[in-house]
């Protein structure tokens, strides 16, 4: 059970389907997994239903019903019932495989990184996964922007506690730490930047290529 | 702990079956008349209530198109929302959520879909706006929330009618508008941080907020 929760206010966007793709990513991955947020995105859900419903209504034209009913006639193959499809993760579909099989750079002692920025077009957002080996640590840096993390397998701690499997990490520019993986399990997230991080320990100059 | 949970979401999961069979009557109460439509559209493609569902939900979602600044593809939305609709319905359960829910996250969906499909200049994205942004009781393996779903659209609509303009107005953008929440606060020339106040007040009321994040 994960302890580590996204704030209503991120719920909040994900169910009014703001949030960028891979924002939306991490939140459902940590709705996967928890109960919890899974009945508060419901309620928001229905929130959203009575907010469109309380609002103005505008008419259709006078024919959109007829063009609807004719689509479905003459183009059945693409108007049929769709079939339950079989549940895959986003991640799996995304990666296509393993992600401890997955061709990690190496940056410096215990991280490993790889850019998967560009599985997400058009948007602004960096994505990142990031790897930190059992036992290993991190060097200490903050954030510039907002960070959103979650956590894809093992677990993490820095000073505000530890940080397991499917939990939800929101960072931002007060937020100093320097992560330990703890476990027998490589740790690895999965993190959506605004914004470069900023290193503030000692291996600042060596690092900054990565943690950029 | 959690096992004892556990076994109560699972009792909770059972009870509705079960009275399904034995007192239809009973059950049927609990149904929304739109979930009634959505079943007969959805088991017998049945056209008269698919075309009731469109008279009262079209023009809901012909103003979200516009409201989300998608005037110009309104009536394009609002037919591939009832396309959706149409091919989904087959696997609407209304133990799994009330029909209007069912149907915001369709057109919160196929709105999605429609920006990326007038954004897009690269190749496909690997993932697909279902694998993001889930319709509820589709893939799900554990229906335990289907009482608290029927409840909560019921208790929101109550609770709603109790919270100051002020916070309506904040949520309205978020939804209708396609609104971050420092647009918002951009746009009504108030500071983030009153903006973000009022959306915590109001979840607050609406029960969204968990007992650990109150501010």
């Amino acid at each position: 059970m994960t302890r580590h929760h996204p704030d209503s206010l991120t719920l909040m966007e994900y169910s009014a389907g703001n949030l960028s793709e891979p924002r939306a990513l991490c939140i459902r991955l940590h709705l996967e997994q928890c109960p919890e947020c899974r009945g508060r995105v419901d309620t928001l859900d229905s929130l959203g239903a009575v907010m469109m419903d309380q609002q103005p209504k505008v008419s259709v034209s006078d024919t959109s019903f007829e063009q609807l009913m004719a689509r479905i006639d003459e183009a059945p193959e693409d108007t049929s019932p769709v079939a339950e499809a079989p549940k895959v993760s986003p991640l799996q579909k995304l990666l296509g495989q393993d992600i401890n099989d997955l061709p990690w750079k190496r940056q410096l002692g215990d991280v490993s990184v790889l850019d998967i920025t560009d599985k997400f077009p058009d948007q602004h957002d960096r994505v990142v996964l990031q790897k930190l080996v059992a036992g290993g640590k991190a060097p200490a840096h903050t954030h510039k922007g907002d960070e959103t993390t979650v956590i894809l397998q093992g677990a993490f701690s820095d000073q505000n506690g530890v940080f397991n499997q499917w939990d939800f990490v929101s960072l931002d520019e007060h937020d100093e730490h320097r992560p330990v993986a703890v476990g027998n399990e490589d740790c690895i997230t999965l993190s959506v930047l605004s914004a470069p991080v900023k290193l503030t320990g000692t291996f600042t100059r060596l690092l900054n290529p990565f943690i950029r | 702990m959690i096992a004892i949970k556990r076994s109560t979401h699972a009792t909770v999961k059972e009870r509705p079956v079960t009275t399904l069979d034995q007192k239809p009557a009973k059950a049927e109460g609990r149904k929304d008349p739109w979930g009634v439509l959505l079943e007969k559209v959805g088991k017998h493609q049945d056209r008269a209530a698919y075309q009731a569902l469109f008279e009262h939900f079209a023009p809901q979602i012909k103003y979200y198109a516009i409201s989300n600044g998608i005037a110009n593809h309104a009536e394009e939305l609002v037919q591939e929302v009832f396309i959706s609709i149409w091919r989904r319905s087959c696997l609407y359960d209304w133990r799994k959520a009330a029909a209007s829910t069912w149907i915001f996250t369709i057109a919160r969906n196929q709105r999605i879909d429609m920006l990326r499909k007038l954004q897009r200049r690269n190749a496909e994205m690997a993932v697909e706006t279902e694998d993001l942004w889930q319709i509820p009781g589709e893939n799900e393996d554990e229906p335990v929330t289907s009482l608290h779903r029927l409840m909560s659209e019921r208790r929101i609509r109550e609770s709603l009618g109790q919270l100051p303009e002020e916070q309506i107005t904040v949520i309205a953008k978020v939804y209708m508008e396609h609104k971050s929440h420092q647009m918002v606060a951009d746009e009504l020339g108030i500071p983030l941080g009153t903006v973000k106040s009022r959306v915590r007040l109001a979840l607050n009321k609406l029960k969204v907020i968990l007992q650990d994040q109150n501010v």
